[in-house]
């Protein structure tokens, strides 16, 4: 199957640097996240990938070769860069239609691509007609056009509504379940939580990750109990008493940091102290990249006095 | 990916953008429409000027296809950059100079096949009312006029298409071409030598006259024409090369 190689990219714009000595892989079968603030160069590598715009140095590539001497590059990679990208006098199916001939996709495709994002309907549509969630369903549909082994999304759920975002969700499962290789940035943790097997974390142009969401968040893991009991502030001193940081949260209930829901339930058990609510706070995607990316606001504080002193 | 594909997605791409396909259908349509109305109204009356010439009179109507022409130059390569339609283009035809030439290939075409149409239907409507002052395609120079009135709007469409590719706005190719048109021909009246020979629209008109007293003759005129837009698509070219998208 096909991959996305991404080696020692770099893009300068003037004296600011959007890509900076980026090297990671997007491998086939798996739904890649792609994450990190906005301005952190993750549409600015897709473009590179695209061959738009082209690299100060460093390479991108797709299965080993370079985007522009792909034969017919729609059948290798679909990619929805921003859904406003169509002109808006045409119809949906127009726009689909220059794009088939072009890569002499077999006609029937636009069809197909039109019924499974559900514009069939809208398809004789102009463009400008349509609601920001349906151009994200004929970006959607451009990129499946050519059935390509690999898919590329720009933030694909912006003005999609609840049925669309998990249709989107959905779709993208599918797609990587069929061995593809499915790349997806966002800045919505939430959703990028729901979706992928994999994270590529970028911050400032630089690499801040890249690892499976698993390891991801045990990385980031931040042991926290939360217990509520009959007693609180009798269970509140014995935690206390045994060094844990304790404090109450909006709902009355204890958190208590660094500690294992195991542990603490032992305590209470001594303590004799009856427990109604136990448990082991879970890591969430937003916390472990805030964590993540706060470890780099840090490094960047530390090691760069000024913005200035980098370009 | 074969050239006639991306041929036929060039040609997709014009027919299905109103401003690119209605320009390229005005050509005709505004010709036809000024032959109409002037004809029947001042045609005759013209004809009693001394200085009339019966052919180059007989394509009044060119000066405002041509406007038409440079307008269907203009819009049908600007709605490349109509909300970054340039993007997904060139995502799926990322050979730029196969991109580039296939459009460039299709605009010339579409406009020397309706430019032809038009420089003839020009002539030949516009003499039904001309009365015992008619000429026909038999006249001197008559068919070479027609052909080259054709040539001529295709090389203009070439000209405004290129200049958008290097611009990339058709409203500032459109602002700078049409007042470039109507009023430096204008100005400079009917100096029929020196350096205004040498513009675009002076040079490529040369072959709509019977007679020709400059230094350009009727086709060396159309090639004067024809640098002035080959310079123009290879400007566009290199900017297309290079930039990104």
């Amino acid at each position: 199957m096909t991959s996305i190689e991404v080696t020692a990219l770099t893009k300068e714009y003037g004296s600011t640097r959007a890509v900076d000595g980026l090297t990671f892989t997007v491998e086939p079968g798996k739904v890649t996240g792609f994450l990190g603030p906005n301005g952190a160069g993750k549409s600015t590598t897709m473009r590179l990938v695209l061959g738009l715009d082209r690299p100060t140095s460093g390479t991108a590539t797709v299965g080993g070769r370079v985007y522009a001497s792909l034969a017919d590059p729609l059948r290798e990679v679909g990619a929805l860069l921003d859904a406003q990208n169509a002109h808006a006098s045409r119809t949906g199916r127009n726009h689909l239609r220059a794009l088939a001939v072009s890569n002499g996709l077999a006609p029937g495709r636009v069809d197909e691509v039109l019924e499974e994002t559900g514009l069939t309907s809208a398809a004789g549509r102009r463009i400008k007609t349509y609601s920001l969630g349906m151009r994200q369903r004929l970006g959607i549909a451009a990129a499946l056009l050519g059935d390509p082994p690999v898919i590329m999304l720009d933030e694909p759920s912006n003005g999609l509504d609840p049925e669309g975002i998990i249709w989107i969700r959905e779709l993208l499962r599918r797609l990587a379940r069929e061995g593809r290789t499915v790349l997806v940035s966002s800045h919505l943790m939430n959703e990028t939580a729901s979706f992928a097997d994999h994270l590529v974390v970028l911050g400032r142009g630089r690499l801040l990750a890249d690892t499976p969401m698993r390891a991801f968040l045990d990385a980031h893991r931040h042991d926290r109990v939360r217990v509520r009991s009959t007693e609180q502030s009798r269970l509140r001193e014995a935690l206390v008493k045994q060094g844990y940081a304790v404090a109450f949260d909006e709902d009355g209930k204890l958190t208590v940091e660094d500690a294992q829901a195991a542990d603490i339930g032992a305590l209470a058990a001594r303590e004799g102290v009856p427990v109604l609510e136990l448990v082991d706070e879970q890591t969430s995607l937003e916390q472990a990249y805030l964590a993540l990316t706060a470890e780099d606001a840090e490094f960047a504080a530390q090691h760069t006095p000024s913005g200035a002193a980098r370009s | 990916m074969t050239t006639a594909a991306v041929l036929r997605s060039e040609w997709i791409k014009i027919r299905s953008v109103r401003a690119s396909w209605g320009s390229l259908l005005s050509v005709f349509a505004a010709a036809l429409a000024v032959t109409l109305l002037a004809f029947p109204l001042i045609g005759q009356a013209e004809a009693d000027n001394p200085d009339y010439d019966a052919l180059f009179s007989a394509f009044y109507a060119m000066n405002f296809a041509q406007i038409a022409a440079i307008s269907f130059g203009a819009t049908a390569f600007s709605s490349e950059f109509a909300h970054g339609a340039l993007r997904v283009s060139l995502a799926a035809v990322p050979r730029r100079g196969l991109f580039y030439a296939a459009k460039t290939a299709v605009i010339g075409l579409a406009a020397l096949a309706l430019g032809l149409v038009t420089s003839f239907a020009t002539f030949l409507v516009g003499q039904l009312f001309m009365g015992d002052y008619a000429i026909g395609l038999g006249h001197p120079g008559a068919v070479s006029a027609c052909i080259g009135g054709g040539i001529y709007l295709a090389l203009m469409a070439l000209l405004a298409s290129g200049l958008t590719a290097l611009l990339r706005s058709g409203v500032a190719v459109l602002s700078i071409l049409i007042p470039f048109v109507l009023i430096v021909g204008f100005v400079i009246g009917d100096m029929s030598a020196g350096v205004a020979e040498f513009l675009p629209d002076r040079a490529g008109q040369i072959v709509l006259h019977s007679e020709h007293t400059g230094t350009l003759g009727p086709w060396t005129g159309l090639g004067v024409t024809a640098l002035w837009a080959a310079a123009s698509v290879l400007a566009g070219w290199w900017a297309v090369r290079r930039r990104d998208a």
